[in-house]
């Protein structure tokens, strides 16, 4: 009997399948599927979504990119917000995964949303992206670097106001190379999307270096993301002896490792990458901090334009210190960057909003001027070299 | 006193075989489930629901599909298994490896991805199969976790490593393809839909009992002649291939996989799906997807708590309904819930009309799974122990133990407690292999053969502490008996093709007859552990006349019956004597081996101390100290 | 050479970390057959209260006491808070499902993890907390060319005493067979007299007591600690308790050394990347061999 009702669930669900699939689609898989009937929010606001990691990983960053966006929001609206209506944010958690990102992307395209600031972790961005894209709505990242976001496929409507990876590994080279002067450099990653990523760019932008013989990697491997003791990595590190150890991954491991190093008495010079230098990572490594480089766009910190003076001066006011990290300030100059665009577009519309993003270039955000490359790609951001001194605190190394 | 007889008469006519009153009447259980068809058929139609509804939907469909390929490892067979990710993994990288290599359209890898991850699970398990439960658990975390790994680690720059494979496409039919949420929506349930019902055709088919034999006891399942190796390793290739096309379903609507996707904790959750929904229950593994999806979901707005809910729900629901939202239900289904085509409403019209079985010795055995007929035996033997000898570390259980069992006859061994008996006939069975000797059974030398082979060969045992089946009903038990000479497999189960449902009735009239001549036919669709004790090892004897064995081996099948079940037994035993059973009985009612047998071997310490007519036994002086010890000078 | 003796200084010390956590798992899965998802994260609740002592105490523990004093008092608080916990976990999650059977167990005990690791994270907030250097000692000792702080020496020691105390108990005293009796076979054993409550307060007490002291070292030592740092320590330890084989607690102490031995081996001399795919490996091997873990005893099922 049950076999019975299966088999005429089947049926019907073959019957219904035919008929969506023949009205809906073609043969091409690039066309995009009949768009949302879905009540578009209210008209009196201007409602922008927030994509953030609230929970998992890296919940350190969703929360403060969220801290970020609403003070941002604040000081728009209190300026008169955008084409004379308020602008409203609406958060959903993504959780630091791929998985839970499809859905939290999904969901924003349910509520009609057509713009969407999004979001920290490039694995993690990835599937939102395409979601987005595939639906038409604008969507800027801001804690994603991978290169492949922006240059593996033509995503019309994707944005990021933070750098990309070959940037920061360029500049590595070139900081390793000529300010450093090394010549056994170990290369150090998690394996993971990202830190792989950074290592590999490294590794190629060095290759000139090697050529000439000036330069060799001694060392490139992975750790296990999510341990405790390192010992036998750096043990190994110890014996290879190199000049420079480049660790290229996140500042949960980062922090470990640092400290352990220092304890078994590993003295190399120690090279962090853009996602090391936070709140976080000085409290685990304690003073093993002191005398490390890292790489990194501008710190909320070091900021210089009248616009960062104005919003650090608000957040500081609202929590009490500076936002612990640069992403999450992207995230407000995601948010800047898209009110501009549809103050100058004079509509939500996301292929206007998407068009005047790529031309506009009088936006002015926290982190600069915000401009964007063809594919995307935030134009002109500057990468520096920076240094916990003696007293733990970071100062500018390089250039000046 | 009067209430108090009321409710003893209650509890007995309970267990005479009444089934318990049922909750709902049938019909509300068939309008629910029409009406849940419904509902699932029109949701993408619904006013309310978006696209994002629809995803849910889709995610739960895909929950569910893997939910089901776990169920058959789990549920059905009761294995262990915490890493079943891996072989959605496998399914998935495929699809996503061998669309941008070779360029093959995404339909044509979904049979592709199913066959290499069952191909995989196959290798995999292979080594391993034999191991008991919790540590088969360990192991298939480690595959999990190593298949992982080396996906992440990027071997040959094939898999992309942590960067993962994008670009998938979407799957294509020509006429149309598959990309709206809604579209995929009805994709996977459709999927869905044609892999329950070859899941229902194995369930009640002969394979799908053998999976529940070897769940409830290995070693009866072997002794049942059921290749409990072949059948595990069917669940986990079959599992394995379900769930590949899970994984390829998966990257053709993400169209990106990366190794984290297929995580330990992706495992775990499977796990709980099948346990929320009930072991072995197809519906209930589709509660249980919806419930993982659906309540973190609902909790999204909770953000950091939602986690703590669910774990919270899972022990609540584990405190009180352990058995799962939709348990699988045995009893009171008659045997309507065998599956079999065609039965006549009426079961005992059934029994009516079952053939009488061949005689012992006429079933045609699978002589190629059998050694040669090489030994002459001596005439009228049937059976022949020679010098078995089987240590056990420094203990020596059975020291150079020689037994002859002639054809037609009874013969009893008999023996001291601790002696060895049941030992030497786990050797004749297959259980031990004896360090020194062999057993030749009709000119065959069966000492190095498995358990499950010798049953083709025509010995059939039953168990001193008995061995049931005992979550299935007393027919189910029973039809365990034909299964070593059945020769449809999982193919025409899944396919129903007309040999297999002859096949099926033919077994299940074959176990009729059995189960009514040990006078258990009251109790047919009545759970085996219901029964009171002296109808359980009847019920054991039915089953092992019902594998159409040549020689019935039968250990203490007199132990714990009163003396009215006792004289019922022997006479039962006289009547298979008459049509033409051999047997050899381990026995310690002198009464039973005065009474019926014809030839007497005594056993003491693993030796041999005597053997002839019983006559002979009784007033043997050394049998007699053996019993008794010796007379005080 | 001074490498080799360095990484297997390193993988002593991680492996005496895995031992611990791997006793307390032992002693539950061998005496109540119970995979117990939940330890992990008992481990973590443990770090987590002796880091709340010393944060709320403070400079006052540590003037008053002295760092070692202040430590002793971190491992006390975490040994008795867990050792309650462990109590409370029971009775809620497992006792009333005993009778459903081992899977169901296993459900509930995942359930138990995650309310544990989240409910730390709704506790502490879900950023890693830090073990101030303060609380720890800063000496080490130099043999040449390998460096080994006196902290890591402490905690070795105490580990090892700890896991040397438990042997004893387990192995030498009545109490002890008790237990070996209850991890054969639990019905016997109460018909034999032994009170089944003490059975749970052993192995639901002092187990996770135990694993919660082997926590506060791992804020003591690693110094960062998270509310999702368990379910890794839950994984090696089942895996530790599988090779020493079931229900044999020193074998599972065993199992912990070899494998913090072998992960730093293969870190140091093959490659970080594919560690964990080697070690796995070789448990798979290892049970192909030895159907019953390295130190199980092979018995027999009677039919």
């Amino acid at each position: 009997m049950r076999k019975v009702f299966v088999s005429l669930f089947v049926a019907i669900l073959s019957l219904m399948l035919l008929l969506t699939g023949c009205g809906g689609g073609t043969t091409t898989p690039t066309t995009p599927p009949p768009t949302e009937t879905t009540p578009p929010p209210p008209a009196e606001k201007i409602v922008i979504g927030l994509q953030a990691p609230i929970t998992g990983d890296f919940s350190a960053e969703g929360q403060w990119a969220k801290q970020c966006v609403e003070v941002a929001q604040d000081l728009i609206n209190k300026a008169g917000g955008v084409l004379g209506k308020q602008v409203e944010i609406v958060v959903v958690d993504d959780g630091s995964n791929a998985k839970d990102s499809a859905t939290a992307a999904q969901k924003m395209i349910s509520q009609g949303l057509k713009e969407v600031i999004a979001s920290y972790g490039s694995s993690v961005t990835r599937p939102a992206a395409d979601l987005y894209d595939k639906n038409k709505v604008v969507s800027v990242g801001y804690g994603c670097t991978a290169v492949s976001l922006t240059m593996e496929t033509q995503r019309p409507y994707f944005f990021r106001t933070a750098g990309r990876d070959d940037t920061q590994s360029e500049f590595f080279a070139k900081f390793a190379v000529e300010k450093l002067g090394a010549k056994k450099i170990a290369i150090m990653h998690d394996n993971q999307d990202y830190g792989k990523g950074v290592a590999d760019d490294a590794k190629k932008f060095l290759q000139p270096s090697i050529d000439a013989g000036t330069t060799e990697i001694v060392y490139f491997d992975a750790i296990t993301k999510g341990q405790s003791d390192y010992s036998a990595a750096i043990t190994k590190l110890k014996e290879i002896a190199p000049d420079l150890w480049f660790f290229t991954a996140y500042y949960n491991e980062a922090a470990l490792l640092i400290k352990q190093a220092r304890e078994m008495g590993f003295d190399v010079t120690f090279v962090g990458n853009n996602s090391v230098p936070t709140p976080d990572f000085e409290k685990v490594a304690g003073d093993a901090i002191k005398g490390t480089y890292m790489l990194n766009e501008p710190m909320p910190q070091f900021l210089t334009f009248p616009e960062s003076k104005t919003f650090m001066d608000a957040y500081k006011a609202k929590y009490n210190e500076l936002p612990g990290s640069i992403w999450a300030v992207y995230a407000a100059d995601a948010l800047n960057a898209l009110c501009a665009a549809i103050t100058k577009a004079g509509t939500t519309d996301p292929d206007k909003v998407a068009a005047t993003m790529r031309t506009m270039t009088d936006a002015k955000g926290i982190t600069g001027p915000l401009m964007f490359t063809d594919r995307g790609d935030r134009k002109n951001i500057p990468y520096y070299a920076y240094l916990y001194n003696n007293d733990g605190k970071l100062e500018l190394f390089w250039p000046k | 006193m009067a209430d108090l007889t009321s409710k003893l008469t209650q509890r007995i006519s309970k267990t005479q075989g009444q089934s318990p009153q049922r909750k709902f009447p049938r019909a509300t259980g068939l309008v629910l489930l029409v009406a849940a068809v419904i509902l699932l058929g029109a949701f993408p139609l619904l006013p309310f629901v978006n696209n994002y509804l629809i995803d849910v939907g889709f995610i739960v469909g895909i929950y569910a599909l893997l939910g089901l390929s776990l169920n058959i490892v789990l549920g059905e067979v009761g294995l262990f298994d915490l890493g079943h990710m891996a072989f959605c993994a496998i399914g998935a990288y495929t699809t996503g490896i061998l669309f941008h290599q070779l360029h093959l359209p995404i339909v044509i890898l979904l049979p592709i991805s199913a066959i290499v991850a069952g191909g995989f699970a196959y290798l995999v398990t292979s080594p391993v199969i034999h191991l008991r439960g919790d540590y088969l658990c360990i192991v298939t975390i480690g595959i999990g976790e190593i298949v992982r790994l080396v996906l992440q680690n990027n071997p040959g720059g094939l898999t992309n490593g942590p960067n993962g494979i994008g670009n998938i496409g979407n799957p294509d039919f020509g006429l149309f393809s598959i990309q709206s949420p809604a579209q995929f929506y009805y994709y996977i349930w459709i999927v869905i839909g044609l892999v329950i019902i070859g899941l229902i055709n194995l369930q009640k088919s002969r394979v799908g009992r053998a999976w529940n034999y070897i769940r409830e006891d290995e070693i009866a399942a072997k002794a049942n002649g059921i290749d409990v190796r072949s059948f595990k390793l069917l669940a986990f290739v079959l599992g394995a291939a379900i769930a590949g096309i899970a994984g390829n379903i998966y990257a053709s609507k993400y169209m990106f996989i990366e190794p984290n996707n297929f995580s330990f904790m992706e495992s775990a959750l499977l796990f709980c799906i099948v346990l929320l929904g009930g072991l072995g229950s197809i519906p209930g593994s589709l509660l249980g997807a919806a419930v993982i999806v659906i309540f973190p979901e609902i909790f999204r707005q909770f953000a950091s708590y939602r986690l703590l809910f669910f774990g919270a729900a899972l022990i609540v629901m584990m405190i009180f309904r352990p058995g799962g939202l939709w348990p699988r239900r045995r009893e009171g289904l008659g045997f309507a819930g065998l599956g079999i085509a065609k039965l006549p409403r009426d079961e005992n019209a059934l029994l009516a009309e079952a053939p009488v079985p061949p005689r012992p010795g006429t079933v045609p055995l699978k002589t190629y799974r059998l050694p040669p007929v090489t030994v002459a035996m001596s005439e009228g033997l049937t059976l022949e122990t020679k010098a078995i000898t089987l240590k056990f570390g420094g203990l020596v259980a059975v020291s150079n133990f020689d037994m002859s069992v002639a054809t037609g006859k009874i013969t009893s061994l008999i023996g001291p407690n601790g002696a060895g008996k049941t030992t030497l006939f786990n050797v004749i069975t297959g259980i031990y292999r004896p360090n020194k000797g062999k057993v030749v059974f009709q000119g065959r030398d069966i000492t190095k053969l498995k358990p499950h082979t010798i049953i083709g060969a025509g010995i059939a045992r039953t168990f001193q502490n008995i061995r049931l089946f005992p979550s299935l009903t007393c027919i189910e038990n029973v039809m365990s008996g034909p299964h070593c000479h059945a020769r449809e497999g999982t193919w025409p189960a899944v396919f129903r093709t007309p040999a297999q449902a002859r096949e099926e009735r033919r077994i299940v009239e074959l176990a009729s007859y059995r189960l009514n001549q040990v006078g258990l036919w009251a109790f047919r669709n009545e759970l085996a552990k219901n029964l009171p004790y002296g109808k359980q090892r009847l019920l054991e004897l039915a089953r092992a006349l019902a594998t159409s064995p040549s020689l019935l081996i039968l250990d203490e099948p007199s132990s714990g019956l009163n003396d009215k079940e006792t004289e019922d037994l022997m006479a039962m035993l006289q009547v298979f004597l008459g049509e033409g059973f051999t047997m050899l009985l381990i026995e310690h009612d002198m009464n039973v081996v005065m009474g019926i047998s014809d030839w007497v071997t005594v056993m003491d310490m693993g030796s041999k101390i005597a053997e002839g007519p019983p006559q002979e036994i009784y007033n043997n002086p050394l049998v007699i100290e053996a019993y008794l010890g010796k007379e005080e000078d | 050479m001074d490498t080799l003796i360095q990484q297997l200084i390193n993988g002593l010390t991680i492996g005496s970390f895995y031992a611990l956590v791997a006793l307390g798992y032992s002693m539950v899965y061998g005496v109540m057959k119970l995979i117990n998802f939940a330890h992990g994260d008992l481990f973590t609740l443990g770090s987590y209260i002796g880091y709340t002592v010393l944060v709320v105490g403070a400079s006052w523990v540590t003037a008053t006491f002295g760092i070692w004093g202040g430590m002793a008092i971190a491992l006390v608080a975490a040994m008795i808070g867990i050792g309650v916990a462990g109590l409370v976990m029971e009775r809620i999650a497992y006792r009333p499902v005993y009778k459903a059977g081992r899977l169901p167990l296993v459900v509930s005990a995942l359930g138990m993890s995650f309310v544990i690791s989240q409910g730390i994270m709704a506790i502490w907030g879900p950023n890693p907390q830090a073990y101030l250097s303060g609380w720890t000692p800063k000496d080490f000792l130099q043999f040449g060319n390998i460096r080994v702080p006196v902290l890591q020496i402490a905690i070795l020691v105490l580990a090892l005493g700890l896991m040397a105390l438990i042997y004893w108990l387990v192995e030498r005293t009545t109490f002890g067979a008790a237990i070996r009796a209850a991890a054969q076979d639990r019905d016997t054993a109460t018909l034999m007299g032994i009170n089944f409550n003490l059975i749970i307060f052993f192995v639901f007490a002092l187990g996770p007591a135990l694993g919660g002291m082997a926590g506060v070292m791992q804020g003591l030592k690693y110094t960062r600690i998270s509310f999702n740092m368990g379910w890794l320590y839950g994984l090696k330890a089942f895996t530790a308790t599988i090779l020493g084989g079931i229900g044999n607690i020193p074998g599972a102490m065993i199992g912990g050394l070899l494998l913090g031995v072998m992960e730093a081996l293969f870190e140091g001399y093959v490659s970080g990347a594919w560690k964990d795919v080697f070690i796995f490996l070789i448990l798979i091997l290892v049970l192909i061999w030895r159907p019953t873990g390295l130190f199980g005893e092979k018995t027999a099922e009677k039919v």
